[in-house]
């Protein structure tokens, strides 16, 4: 039905797409996968007549049912494009956000596909915008109909993009990236239904993903891209079981999968949690004691106990203050070194979290900044305190612990509490309830986006030594002479596997993979002992993010690094945790080993999560 | 098109240079060493035209023109840059404090601001110069502080948008100090913003400064400034144009080469990416 022949695109004399040749038969789903800069999407927009101006077709041509619909050398003709566009082919975006006027309600938007492309009366538009929103699963089309954008969830607003997209009934659809905005279980449900329009209507589909997985689940067959250029072409099947060229074969290997074995350091963890199997996840004081014998710990345990009976009731307010207090006087800063030497022995947990509500207010703290400050200067922030005011709890009841060299895995959709959570940990947030111990010095948090996270105006080495300065300015005892900082922070640089030439460099002169890379020895440097990666490699392509993966393996090991890893990618979790705990909406639903949970999930939502990908 | 602006040097920046260059050349010469004498008159050379040896001609005390003028623009170059310099220290200053904790501190200042943004500023200053009479630190004096508010705006602005990025959080992850994180983390990055509109600000301080001058409260006679050669002039617009044209071209002359000055420098970091 849709042939591509040998296209080639070029923008101003670079060619983004080489001499591509594809063939897309009616009924057909069809994949294109590739990283970012591959000319997937470029592809796509060709096909479609979206791309810019600046962009010329070099060589090749694209038939629809054997007309010609762009060739080499001439420009975009759009009178045959508007016969085609709509009602014959349409488009599904990445950004369901974006992808909808704002201003406009959802139903006449989908509404006017019908009046420019139709004679149907206002009446009957009305009833097939109703019929085609109740297809595409939006069961209360009538409130659907009457919403803004705004009013409607991520998946809601993609649905809606869809029930315009099929509409006409058109016999091709191109869904570029329709899933990457959404959530796991979310973008499930829109693969089922892409999956059920195409059975239904039958018609073709062009589906471009940078996800393997989605690719293989979805599509028929599947084309992978690289660098403008095809290089394989096949069945799901054929492609990702069998793939022929090196550059599949990689690229399916580094695609995180539970199918494939874990390296090494899973061995050492092993140990770590068969001691912690018996005592069980939501510990008793006691087993946890017989299990290390830490003199410094039942002590604790008592007061955190106390604690979380004293907020039971908390209605009562002072005595809470009171207590805390006496906490932060007593149970603080003399317990440190005894933790540290117990964490070496690998049983103490660097953090634990006891009963932890998260709120989020929207008045002013009743805690003055200094007194802020002071507690999260003391490492050990007891933040267990009164909440007078109505606040919207976000995290309920967080309880867990994470031990020297164990990464915990923290899964859950957007929103579901996993950003308010890390925040409260590193003392970001002060609106809570419970307690949370560190044992480590100052936690550090690597972020997801690597663009943003890296401050623009400095080099590489000053970053890196931005955290040693800071900590010796902070404690004297830590201060360090310029050249030792230098080479410590150039040694950094080594062990995230980065060549000493970018010790001057700027951030916006490295790639992603490597701004990556820099903003985790930048939270190493100072040695923490426990961080915070929150979707550390989401932003990364596959390859990148595999790099990445391996790299934080490394370091864990090297480090004895305990790690909180936040991800909504549950092949991800899989490979980089021991542990992992799924949250949902506020509440952690369920912990356990990795290996355990992804067998024998008990919750039914975690089983969603599962299956979902 | 974007091959053009990645030029390092843009026509606008070699334009701009060159006419700014040549100006502030003139000004600094200006200070230690004129053709004649500023002040000396000469009743037998009284408005002569523009010539050899009065290339700008003279005016109505026989004084040369191109003289006066390149004293005058020394003054008003000096008094701008002055000018721009205390209201932009105090911009960066109450900008990224207010910008940065916000609070109550934020709302007194921007509120004062806002008071100030309520008068026509030449009334302002007027009102200000009234209460310390005139001459030229007053004139810088009150110039500043009419200038303050749009600085700190601009600057503010930028502090809050940066606050909250996420290498400023990861900052105060490393418990880097307050200040530290303002100047040393925040502040660089404010700057390709803030050399925008010193230099806008800087082309209204020659205005402002000129206009001054020309209604008698800035440089006081017999010193040279552009402003009050313009309003000497005034009188003499028919009998001997020059008088006027001189020192107004050279308003526009200066204020020209620095607009084009600053879109080139805007052009080139925005090329540049930054």
């Amino acid at each position: 039905m849709i042939k591509i022949e040998d296209l080639s695109v070029a923008f101003g004399g670079t060619e983004v797409v080489k001499h591509v040749s594809l063939e897309l038969r009616e009924g057909e789903i069809l994949g294109i996968v590739g990283e970012s800069g591959s000319g997937k999407s470029v592809t796509a927009l060709t096909l479609m007549g979206l791309v810019s101006e600046a962009a010329q077709v070099t060589t090749g041509r694209i038939l629809f049912d054997d007309v010609v619909l762009r060739e080499a050398g001439k420009p975009c003709d759009l009178r045959i494009y508007r016969k085609y566009r709509g009602a014959e082919m349409s488009q599904v975006f990445q950004e369901p956000q974006t992808s909808l006027n704002p201003v406009q309600k959802a139903g006449k938007q989908v509404e006017e596909v019908l009046r420019l492309h139709t004679k149907l009366t206002g009446e009957e538009i009305r009833t097939k915008v109703l019929e085609t929103f109740q297809a595409v699963g939006l069961h209360d089309a009538e409130r659907v109909y009457a919403s803004y954008p705004h009013q409607l969830s991520g998946g809601m607003r993609q649905r809606v993009m869809i029930a315009m997209a099929v509409i006409l009934h058109p016999r091709l659809i191109v869904a570029d990236e329709p899933t990457t905005a959404l959530d796991v279980t979310i973008q499930n449900q829109i693969v089922e239904l892409l999956r059920k329009i195409n059975k239904e209507q039958k018609n073709a589909m062009l589906f471009i993903t940078h996800d393997l997985h989605l690719a293989r689940r979805l599509c028929h067959r599947v084309a992978v891209m690289k660098d403008g250029c095809v290089v394989e072409t096949g069945t799901a099947e054929e492609v990702f079981d069998h793939p022929s060229q090196d550059y599949t074969k990689r690229l399916v290997e580094a695609v995180p999968s539970r199918v494939k074995g874990k390296s090494g350091i899973r061995g050492r963890s092993g140990e770590l949690s068969a001691a912690e199997a018996d005592s069980g996840t939501s510990e008793s004081p006691e087993g946890r004691k017989a299990g290390n014998g830490i003199s410094e710990v039942p002590e604790e345990r008592k007061a955190g106990s106390r604690i979380s009976e004293v907020s039971e009731e908390r209605k009562t307010g002072g005595e809470i203050s009171e207590v805390s207090e006496e906490r932060r006087a007593g149970g603080g800063t003399s317990k440190v070194p005894g933790e540290r030497s117990a964490g070496s022995s690998g049983a103490a947990p660097v953090l634990s979290v006891r009963n932890l509500s998260v709120y989020y207010q929207d008045g002013k703290s009743t805690l003055s900044q200094e007194q802020a400050e002071g507690q999260g200067r003391k490492k050990i922030s007891l933040g267990s305190r009164l909440f007078q005011k109505r606040g919207q709890c976000v995290v309920w009841n967080a309880d867990f612990e994470i031990y020297s060299g164990e990464s915990l895995g923290l899964v859950g959709e957007s929103g579901c509490g996993k950003t308010s959570l890390s925040k409260a940990i590193l003392g970001m947030n002060r609106h809570i309830e419970g307690e949370i111990v560190h044992n480590s010095v100052r936690p550090q948090m690597v972020f997801q986006d690597p663009y943003s996270s890296l401050n623009p105006a400095k080099t590489i080495g000053w970053l890196l030594q931005e955290p040693l300065r800071a900590a010796g300015a902070l404690d004297k005892s830590l201060a360090m002479t310029r050249a030792d900082r230098e080479t410590a922070a150039r040694d950094m640089l080594r062990r995230v596997g980065m060549d000493e030439r970018y010790f001057d460099r700027r951030p916006s002169e490295l790639s992603g993979g490597q701004r990556q890379r820099v903003s985790i020895a930048q939270a190493l440097i100072t040695n923490p002992g426990f961080i915070i990666a929150d979707e550390p490699v989401s932003a990364l392509d596959v390859t990148i993010q595999a790099q990445i993966m391996e790299l934080f393996l490394k370091l864990q090991e090297e480090m004895h690094l305990a790690c909180l890893f936040i991800s909504h990618d549950i092949n991800v979790v899989y490979r980089m945790c021991d542990r992992i705990m799924v949250m949902k909406e506020g509440h952690i639903i369920e912990t356990g080993e990795t290996e355990e949970v992804f067998a024998h999930p008990k919750e039914d939502y975690t089983k969603l999560l599962l299956w979902g990908s | 098109m974007k091959k053009e602006n990645g030029k390092k040097w843009n026509k606008y920046l070699y334009a701009g240079i060159v006419m700014t260059g040549i100006a502030v050349v003139l000004g600094i010469v200006g200070f230690f060493w004129t053709p004649y004498s500023t002040t000396a008159m000469s009743a037998a050379e009284k408005f002569s035209a523009p010539s050899l040896r009065h290339p700008f001609g003279t005016d109505n005390f026989g004084r040369d023109i191109f003289s006066r003028v390149m004293r005058g623009l020394g003054a008003t170059m000096l008094i701008s840059s002055l000018v721009v310099f205390f209201s932009g220290l105090a911009g960066i200053l109450l900008g990224a404090v207010t910008g940065y904790f916000g609070g109550i501190l934020d709302e007194v200042v921007m509120r004062i601001t806002d008071a100030l943004n309520g008068f026509p500023s030449i009334l302002l200053t007027l009102v200000i110069i009234s209460l310390l009479g005139t001459g030229r630190q007053n004139v810088i004096i009150s110039m500043s502080l009419v200038f303050i508010p749009s600085f700190v705006r601009i600057v503010r602005g930028e502090f809050i948008r940066l606050r909250d990025a996420d290498y400023i959080r990861r900052a105060r992850m490393m418990e880097v100090g307050k200040f530290r994180i303002l100047f040393v983390h925040i502040l660089p990055n404010v700057f390709s913003v803030f050399w925008v509109s010193v230099m806008i600000g800087f082309n209204n301080a020659i205005l402002a400064e000129s206009g001054m001058s020309y209604l008698g409260i800035g440089v006081q006679p017999p010193d040279a400034s552009l402003g009050n050669m313009l309003s000497d002039a005034q009188g003499y617009l028919q009998s001997a144009p020059w008088c006027a044209l001189a020192p107004g071209l050279t308003i526009v002359w200066l204020v020209l080469g620095f607009s084009l000055f600053s879109e080139g420098i805007r052009r080139r970091a925005s090329a540049a990416g930054v």
